[in-house]
């Protein structure tokens, strides 16, 4: 891994050197022992901290919009990071030529404390960035996980009740900080439904039914959208079970609608923009 | 709680509440062609015009589940016979997502349901609206098994008006 | 006094008769202060729970009026709700002992008393036990607290081989203590003090951040990771703001509080459309400068307690204490510059 943390500091540094990009989007160390946490190189001299190891569990995407008045960014990316970018492009955040993309092949990224794989890097299809300048090191080989929808299919085995209670559980416990939505690729609406409190879509008060409205209707906002890149689980303080949530709807769309993987181009037509006259018919 | 509510909760008297969205062009007109044949349906259901079923946000279904009806019904021209040709296509894709969602994290599947129902179709209309409140019916009152969670004035409304002293001085527990 | 382990349990089953103990256990997935039940396993040897006690004093949710018009008469009433409770937290850190002072400067003092905290606060008896371990983001000593004491508790407990020793602090201790005294024993247990393995020095942090200037770099390289989610002021201890907003039935309604958090942009924002802090730095930026600046020129004290639950819990580990460094080593620099021109 220390080959690729050195050719990615010099990679990066001769691009911010030779004026290609502005900015450069990596990880740096943290504090702690194996803890990362997103860089931000404005100035040459700061991608000397840049590092890459099995630890960088932050999906960085999302900075690009909030830096792309300053010139071109250049981000390092992984397969979840570049479906970001892609996703980013499609919901036009910003154009491809505004981004620099070093691709980097992800060894799958650990939790800190445990050591083992994170939950949301292990049924991951996309190692290897999908889009990418430049690949850092050499591609590896996919490996299709056994079951795309495990984490769904882990609820939808049970019956409606215990169902319920799984989710009036997880929803209960939400402190509604709205990590989820602010650390999500696909979240980019200018404003929120939850902010529009003039609307009065969503109440402030902190209870099941505002909390489970808040959950649902993030979700399906972002259904057709989602890239699976499990993020919004990871940042999760409560640790609520997000992704069992949104690989439903993923899978529900795949099944009945025709597969298709949002983020692996930037031409996707998504399974709720679109329609076609031969779709299911089960209202009759 | 409000007397007026548990009221409404216990078995022998409880009636569902349906709200039923309704497309302007289609389902609406066929509702109105089963008043002038004075067909009999259940007084359950509680018509909301919408241009279309495309204009029917998933957000008004769960926030109509939320705020107390026991079972919403969505209604629009059959496929193909949209007024603004596309409206209803949108509407199935999502709301069959929405229903399949609803399920998942567990609302009994008879609460919410779709129907096509064109403006000739009065009998249909007065089938489903049949159809659907006696399926609401039979899975009851929806209060405690979908919203368990009292919104923040649930301990407080109709106090006022039950006694004479405001609730508020005997302090509830924290 | 020795209070054994095995009494512990007998001990606060006496104790949740006439109140609500609450004691640090797994509820729902997560931990937090919830009502003792003696079936239930306690967390009482584990590090801080992942949120903090101030929903005993400042629920999440709080309704404060219920107001409307009345149905027979058609007069208009409102009903302040003040809800009040016998409380006895047990098992707290001193970093959330602490965190109470801070809530008491907010919400008692200079001159206004907000009476639905104070209803809370007065029926409160409060039970500390000293630390046995800290997290590696526990740095509670370098914001002034000890991790074994808090000399703010009612009564202090600390664990040893076999039991605790159980010492009154204050009047309201004392009369509680009469209650334990059938379960203990004399005598005392040798504890060992523990200490936080994170240190930082924010001795003159205050001073430091006056002389950054609002518009340094610091707060931009800090800001820049920052998704503006409102996790850190959430499971914050001592983070106070709240919103107040209204719930309508028909013809009456109830007036609630709820926490809100200084990150969200809609925090600031004023009728009219205009929004003082516009950019994520600024929201940042006043959020730090609250917990060590400001709170500090106001009251006297810092907002921070240095239970490391925001290091713990932030998506992208954004740290207080490296801002603690690099404004020491910046204002540092400063300084220097300044008396060399």
């Amino acid at each position: 891994m220390s080959d690729i943390t050195t050719t990615l500091r010099e990679r990066a540094r001769a691009l911010m050197e030779d004026g290609t990009i502005a900015a450069f989007i990596g990880w740096e160390a943290g504090r702690f022992e194996r803890q990362t946490t997103p860089l931000i190189c404005l100035d040459a001299a700061d991608t000397d901290r840049l590092i890459f190891d099995e630890y960088c569990v932050n999906t960085t995407a999302k900075y690009v919009r909030d830096l792309k008045q300053r010139g071109r960014i250049g981000v390092a990316v992984r397969g979840c990071d570049s479906r970001a970018i892609n996703r980013m492009i499609e919901d036009n955040q910003f154009k491809r030529e505004d981004v620099y993309l070093l691709g980097i092949p992800c060894p799958q990224m650990n939790d800190r404390k445990t050591g083992t794989v994170l939950n949301k890097c292990q049924d991951c299809a996309h190692r290897n960035p999908v889009t990418y300048d430049e690949l850092l090191g050499e591609a590896m080989e996919e490996t299709a996980p056994q079951d795309r929808y495990a984490r769904a299919h882990l609820v939808s085995g049970l019956d409606r009740i215990a169902r319920q209670n799984i989710f009036n559980m997880a929803f209960e416990r939400c402190i509604r900080c709205y990590a989820c939505r602010d650390v999500c690729p696909c979240c980019t609406c200018r404003t929120c439904f939850v902010d529009q409190r003039n609307v009065g879509w969503l109440g402030k008060q902190d209870n099941l039914s505002e909390n489970r409205f808040y959950g649902m209707i993030r979700a399906f906002h972002i259904s057709d959208r989602c890239i699976e890149c499990g993020e919004c689980e990871r940042a999760c303080p409560m640790d609520l079970p997000l992704m069992a949530i949104n690989k439903k709807l993923v899978e529900d769309m795949n099944t009945l609608f025709g597969e298709y993987e949002s983020g692996m181009t930037t031409d996707n037509e998504d399974a709720l923009r679109s329609f076609s006259k031969t779709d299911l018919e089960e209202f009759e | 709680m409000p007397v007026v509510d548990e009221k409404k909760t216990t078995e022998e008297e409880w009636e569902p509440r349906i709200l039923a969205f309704a497309c302007n062009w289609c389902t609406y007109a066929g509702a109105d062609l089963a008043g002038l044949n004075r067909m009999k349906y259940p007084a359950n259901i509680r018509l909301l015009r919408v241009p279309c079923s495309g204009r029917v946000n998933p957000q008004y279904v769960l926030e109509a589940l939320q705020k107390g009806c026991d079972g919403v019904l969505v209604c629009g021209c059959h496929p193909g016979d949209c007024h603004y040709s596309t409206g209803n296509y949108y509407a199935k894709r999502r709301l069959m997502i929405f229903k399949r969602f609803l399920e998942y994290v567990g609302l009994e599947p008879e609460r919410f349901n779709v129907k096509w129902i064109s403006a000739s179709e009065a009998g249909r209309f007065r089938d489903t609206v049949k159809e659907f409140t006696e399926g609401v019916r039979k899975v009851g009152p929806l209060k405690e098994s979908f919203t368990l969670a009292p919104s923040a004035g649930d301990k407080l409304f109709g106090a006022h008006n039950e006694s004479e002293a405001p609730a508020s001085e005997e302090g509830g527990a924290a | 006094m020795i209070l054994k382990d095995e009494m512990l349990d007998s001990l606060l089953t006496e104790l949740s008769k006439e109140q609500i103990v609450y004691v640090p256990k797994q509820v729902n997935g997560t931990t937090r202060f919830a009502p003792y039940v003696s079936s239930d396993k306690m967390k009482l040897d584990q590090v801080n729970t992942v949120m903090p006690p101030k929903d005993l004093l400042f629920p999440q949710t709080q309704n404060m009026y219920h107001y409307g018009v009345e149905k027979n008469s058609g007069n208009m009433f409102i009903d302040p709700v003040i809800e009040s409770a016998d409380q006895i937290l047990f098992g707290v850190r001193s970093c959330d002992m602490r965190s109470f002072d801070c809530l008491d400067a907010a919400f008692l003092t200079k001159g206004y008393i907000d009476e639905f905290y104070q209803a809370k606060r007065d029926r409160l008896t409060t039970i500390a036990i000293g630390c046995t371990e800290v997290s590696e983001t526990c740095f509670c000593e370098s914001m002034g607290q000890d991790p074994n004491h808090a000399p703010q508790a009612d009564i202090q407990l600390r664990h040893g081989e076999g039991g605790y020793n159980v010492t009154a602090q204050t009047e309201k201790g004392e009369a509680l203590l009469e209650k334990f005294k059938p379960f203990c024993e004399e005598g005392e247990v040798e504890v060992a003090d523990v200490h936080c393995t994170l240190n930082v020095d924010a001795s003159n942090i205050k001073d430091n951040l006056d002389i950054l200037h609002e518009s340094h770099e610091l707060w931009d390289s800090m800001s820049y990771k920052c998704l503006n989610c409102g996790t850190c002021t959430f499971v914050c201890p001592t983070c106070y703001c709240f919103d107040i907003d209204q719930e309508n039935r028909c013809k009456e309604g109830v007036r609630f509080r709820c926490w809100d958090s200084c990150m969200f942009s809609e925090y600031t924002a004023m009728a009219g459309g205009h929004n003082p802090r516009p950019e994520k730095r600024d929201r940042v930026r006043n959020r730090f400068m609250h917990k060590l600046n400001y709170f500090e020129d106001r009251y006297g004290k810092m907002l921070c307690v240095g239970c490391g639950r925001c290091i713990e819990k932030c998506p992208v580990s954004l740290d207080i204490t490296v801002l603690i460094d690099r404004a020491n080593e910046l204002a540092q620099a400063e300084e220097t510059e300044a008396a060399h021109a």
